[in-house]
């Protein structure tokens, strides 16, 4: 017998996507071309996973033909992720949850219970009124139907509810033995609020929340208080008197939340977590930001420096993959008018870091970069160089040009032409990458010239 | 490779988190999801730092306490200036005149001319060298709604050194010994990763007209060169492609997709961009292809 010392879920952090659409989004690689490594990644269909709508069963995992992102009918396919268990064994291995593993531990697929609890906190952290939560809790359940994801919420209408999508224990199968639970997001509605006899506003499809009882139509985001979102006002509303932005008390069906699963084996109770959330679609499916919530995992986890484990090969795939997901940026921002050019005879022309260092530090108004080298053509040309340089063998030079995480105020013409240029961060300032990002970028750097200062051959990168 | 096949080292971390379950596409994994947050797209991730420290609740952006328990109550109100010796602060500098010297950037409610670093970076040392352990904070001597500096030397009567303990972020394995690749739960419950977002989202796509997220939400589309050398092409929100010309959004062109437009009908008005150009499900056949 192999014995289940642990549980897990895998991904322990997967993302849904909102769509409407009936079925939910094929599967699909994003893959390099190796004959033109420069060019965007290519997505290629991949075996998709069908459910029986019945059964809560896989019933094939066909490759698409063709990959499309809404039903043809003005939907977007929701991203519906799986989450699957693994299980850690005493040969201190993870392997995949399977009918085999639960048969050896004598349980059954019945004998795994899930649960699901989700919320939406948005109107809260606006109103400080808990009674404006939206939580969503299945209870536990071992069956293979769809459960609910129901938002209820103190401040609600009588009897309303807002639907934050569903999750479902696939059945597992003889040719399909794994235990898995599928997440599939709501639709992407707007919600509104009401209370008054008669109201209808067209923008959204119900009205939920009930203005007699909570604040949140009509909120405004009070100035001066520490509490606020930042940025605050971040909500759809209507200019009011004095300069104030007041709530038409609107919501959505976002949510994020945790994913419970629990196995009794032996008289041991086994429990483990995932975490799940709904967010839009990415609407650049083969792009990657040059950011993302991997990489502050990936800092958290290992820390902020580059240490003896990340070898010479993991640093300069790091530095390329930074490089890639630039130009993979670049491809889609108009660069002149992000660099606070004067555009069509228009100073200030845009939301820009140029505008928004000067509304939130008093910072004079002046264009990034010089004006006339910044044109979309040029800056993408710019890193395609650089970006295939790499690929050579050069050293990654731009690591001289990194902003480090403490030089986000630095708002000088200099500081503000690291990179990344003209992009936002967490903290309001000009993004800078996790400091792990550019200590691995660094040490690529660090390497290659060295190797280069060896004699090393030119003609190829390490590995 | 079949399930009863496929292995993983409980200890390496990094493949569990970007697992791709069976069937999913890349867009499930962490790495598609933006984590510049002001405030973010697919969640807030700066909540996550909050409750880092025992005994207060810190803002998700700021270095403002916004909570504290019982034997805390008194920093309720404050802001946290260092931690184990690493500031959370940084300055502002820059001119304020064309071709000036730069300087500090103060105002009224700045007279420091100081910004909070965001938590993910400044608190990274803290994070990896001391989970479990207690450290020095340093806060304010007082409450403290603006942004304040922190003094040259201490100890000084602005400030106050508090010892706290540092949480560990991730939830832990017993029987692996190490951390999980979960976040804690005690780190942030159901709601807490999305709650900073705008309320709709849809209003956050045309809101500030942020354009810092291009590979998740586009902003210059079907881009090609002109006879000059230079570009164009059209703005992601342009209801229609032709002419292939960047509309400047001031936020009441007609011609671009309006908040109204978004709130009804998003997903009939944005378009999936594949290689730079709208997808293919989304141009229009011609009358004579038909």
């Amino acid at each position: 017998m192999t014995a289940i010392l642990e549980l897990r879920i895998l991904p322990p952090l997967a993302i849904g996507r909102l769509g409407a659409a009936t079925e939910p989004m094929d599967n699909y690689t994003a893959e390099l071309d190796p004959d033109e490594p420069l060019a965007p990644r290519v997505l290629v269909p991949a075996p998709t996973l069908r459910v029986d709508r019945t059964s809560g069963e896989i019933v094939d995992d066909e490759v698409p033909e063709e990959l499309r992102f809404t039903d043809g009918h003005g939907k977007v396919k929701p991203v519906a992720p799986f989450v699957e268990v693994w299980a850690l064994t005493e040969e201190l291995v993870l392997r995949p949850l399977t009918m085999e593993l639960l048969r050896a531990n004598k349980v059954e697929p019945k004998d795994v219970r899930w649960r699901t609890r989700v919320g939406n906190h948005k109107i809260e952290r606006r109103t400080y009124d808990l009674k404006d939560r939206v939580d969503a809790d299945t209870g536990w359940f071992t069956d293979h139907g769809e459960h609910a994801l129901t938002g209820r919420c103190a401040n609600f209408l009588a009897d309303k509810t807002l639907p934050l999508g569903h999750v479902r224990y696939i059945k597992p199968t003889a040719e399909y033995p794994g235990i898995r639970l599928r997440f599939t997001p709501a639709g992407g509605y707007v919600y509104g609020s009401g209370g008054m006899i008669g109201e209808h506003d067209p923008n959204v499809v119900d009205a939920l929340y009930d203005s007699t009882k909570g604040t949140w139509r009509g909120h405004v985001d009070k100035p001066g208080d520490p509490r606020l979102t930042i940025p605050n006002s971040i909500y759809a509303g209507d200019d009011g008197p004095h300069g104030t932005w007041i709530s038409r008390g609107y919501l959505d069906d976002e949510c994020d939340g945790l994913v419970d699963v629990e196995l009794t084996v032996g008289g041991r109770k086994l429990t483990a977590y995932g975490r799940i959330g709904a967010g839009p679609p990415a609407y650049a499916p083969d792009s990657v930001p040059v950011r993302t919530i991997a990489d502050e995992l990936d800092q958290a986890l290992f820390g902020p420096r580059a240490g003896d484990h990340d070898t010479p090969e993991d640093a300069h795939k790091v530095a390329e993959e930074v490089l890639r997901r630039a130009l993979e940026s670049v491809r889609l921002m108009n660069t002149a008018v992000m660099n606070g050019n004067t555009v069509d005879g228009r100073v200030d022309a845009a939301s820009t870091m140029v505008r928004q260092d000067s509304a939130d530090t008093g910072r004079t108004f002046e264009p990034i970069m010089a004006p006339s080298l910044v044109d979309t053509a040029a800056v993408f040309a710019l890193h395609q160089d650089v970006l295939a340089a790499l690929r050579s063998g050069t050293a990654p030079w731009f690591a001289d040009v990194l902003r480090d995480y403490d030089e986000v105020g630095d708002l000088t013409a200099k500081g503000r032409r690291k990179m990344p240029a003209l992009m936002r961060g967490a903290d309001g300032r000009s993004l800078a990458l996790t400091r792990r990002q550019v200590d691995l970028v660094r040490k690529a750097a660090r390497q290659e010239i060295f190797r280069q200062g060896q004699g090393a051959d030119e003609s190829g990168g390490p590995g | 490779m079949s399930d009863d096949e496929l292995r993983i080292h409980p200890l390496n971390l990094t493949a569990q988190i970007d697992h791709r379950a069976a069937g999913n596409p890349p867009s499930t994994l962490p790495e598609s999801a933006i984590s510049n947050a002001y405030p973010g797209l697919e969640f807030d991730i700066r909540n996550i730092w909050r409750r880092l420290l025992v005994g207060i609740e810190l803002h998700e952006a700021d270095n403002y306490v916004v909570d504290a328990d019982a034997d805390h109550e008194r920093l309720k109100g404050r802001r946290l200036l260092a931690v184990a010796g690493h500031d959370v602060i940084g300055d502002l500098v820059g001119p304020t005149r064309p071709g000036a010297d730069p300087g500090p950037l103060t105002s009224a409610v700045n007279p420091d001319g100081v910004m909070m670093l965001e938590w993910s970076n400044s608190l990274a040392d803290v994070l990896a060298d001391h989970a479990g352990e207690t450290v020095t904070c340093l806060f304010t001597s007082g409450p403290a709604p603006n942004p304040v500096g922190k003094p040259a030397k201490v100890p000084d009567p602005s400030v106050e050194e508090v010892e706290l303990e540092v949480r560990s972020l991730f939830a832990h394995s017993e029987a692996a010994g190490g951390p999980l690749p979960v976040i804690a739960e005690e780190m942030a419950g159901p709601g807490d990763l999305t709650r900073g977002l705008c309320s709709p989202w849809q209003n956050d796509y045309r809101e500030c007209a942020c354009y810092y997220w291009a590979a998740s939400r586009p902003d210059y589309v079907n881009v090609e060169l002109t006879g000059l050398g230079t570009s164009t092409g059209n703005h992601w929100f342009a209801k229609d492609r032709e002419p292939r010309e960047y509309v400047l959004d001031n936020r009441t062109d007609s011609r671009l997709v309006s908040y109204d437009d978004l709130f009804r009908d998003w997903q009939g008005r944005l378009r999936f961009i594949v290689g730079g150009d709208d997808a293919p499900e989304h141009v229009e056949t011609e009358p004579g292809d038909r």
